[in-house]
């Protein structure tokens, strides 16, 4: 899936992929593109500038830890990150019922 | 495989600009993104030297890395100056306070009301300096998640803070001269603390703003 395609919806992608709890910023990545089966492969070193962008933002906070000698920062959603994941969930939805209707031709239903 | 991972280590560090602690954190952030993917990759079979390549492969150029933490670097620039400005501000104004007491006290005179023009001019410096401090710190934390411009305004922001209390230095420090010419007797032991304290104040306040300057450049 190429970049510019996400580009918009990372955020929220990010979001999601610490809803299950705390990851550091190389398992973010693996979990995304596990979850796509592959479709999702950014850059690597890309997902990190959006995860402090995340944390300025307080959406997540970080904490560092050692593993294998070495510093680690790992990641979790914060009370206002969980609910702006919900608020991209339910703007995707929306939008994605909005396209999908235009793209097959029929009426788009009705706004809730 | 050490070389290739710490080869790329330093090129990204060297393409990240200030401030350095923060550059030292993400170093040391991706050194282990890096040395957990090419683990991952040995542990999938490759050898050791193409583990660490393909890892770093995946990272992506270093110079796009870089360019990706600049607004965050700018942010964290900007917020470290305005909030040095807003924590120092009311020290260096104890101190010209103090003076303005001590002379009263020591000599029994107010300072000439020439001076006053002094007064009113810094006074005109804090209405541009403080509000600009904090808007720099505000839009570097929670309000980022609706101003995208953030980091530039931030960084903008914490550049005029700082060169309004360059200004305001300058004139507290003349003011100074020209009180010491025009009265013939100041409290000279507060005189000497004001004027330490509004220098040093000045030529940080000066390198912290070319720093915002610069950290802003590398946005556009």
């Amino acid at each position: 899936m190429r970049a510019e395609v996400l580009k918009g919806h990372l955020d929220g992608l990010l979001l999601a992929a610490l809803e299950a709890g705390p990851l550091h910023g190389y398992a973010v990545m693996e979990a995304l593109r596990t979850g796509s089966g592959g479709r999702v492969d950014l850059p690597t070193g890309t997902v990190y500038p959006a995860l402090h962008r995340l944390e300025r933002a307080e959406l997540v906070r970080s904490r560092w830890s050692t593993e294998g000698g070495r510093r680690r920062r790992s990641y979790e959603l914060t009370p206002a990150g969980s609910r702006a994941l919900a608020e991209e969930r339910g703007s995707w939805q929306e939008f994605s019922t909005t396209v999908s209707a235009l793209l097959e031709g029929r009426p788009s239903p009705a706004p809730a | 495989m050490r070389r290739v991972v710490g080869s790329y280590l330093a090129e990204l560090a060297d393409q990240l600009g200030r401030p350095s602690a923060a550059r030292a954190a993400i170093v040391a952030e991706l050194e282990d993104g890096l040395w957990t993917a090419t683990i991952a990759h040995q542990t999938r079979g490759l050898p050791p030297e193409e583990a660490a390549r393909t890892a770093v492969a995946e990272f992506g150029d270093p110079h796009t890395v870089a360019a990706g933490f600049g607004p965050e670097l700018a942010a964290a620039t900007g917020r470290r100056v305005a909030l040095a400005l807003l924590t120092t501000g009311p020290l260096v104004g104890s101190c010209w306070l103090l003076l303005g007491a001590a002379t009263w006290r020591w000599t029994g005179r107010e300072l000439p009301a020439a001076l006053g023009l002094v007064v009113a001019l810094v006074g005109l410096v804090l209405v541009v300096a403080v509000p600009a401090a904090v808007l720099s710190v505000a839009v570097s934390g929670r309000l980022s998640r609706w101003l995208p411009t953030g980091p530039q305004v931030g960084a903008t922001a914490a550049a005029v803070a700082a060169s309004a209390c360059v200004v305001g230095d300058l004139l507290l420090l003349g003011g100074l001269l020209a009180a010491a010419v025009l009265t013939g007797g100041l409290a000279w032991p507060a005189a000497l603390l004001a004027a330490g304290v509004s220098s040093t104040r000045l030529s940080l306040a000066g390198r912290a703003a070319r720093r915002c300057l610069a950290a802003r450049a590398t946005l556009t």
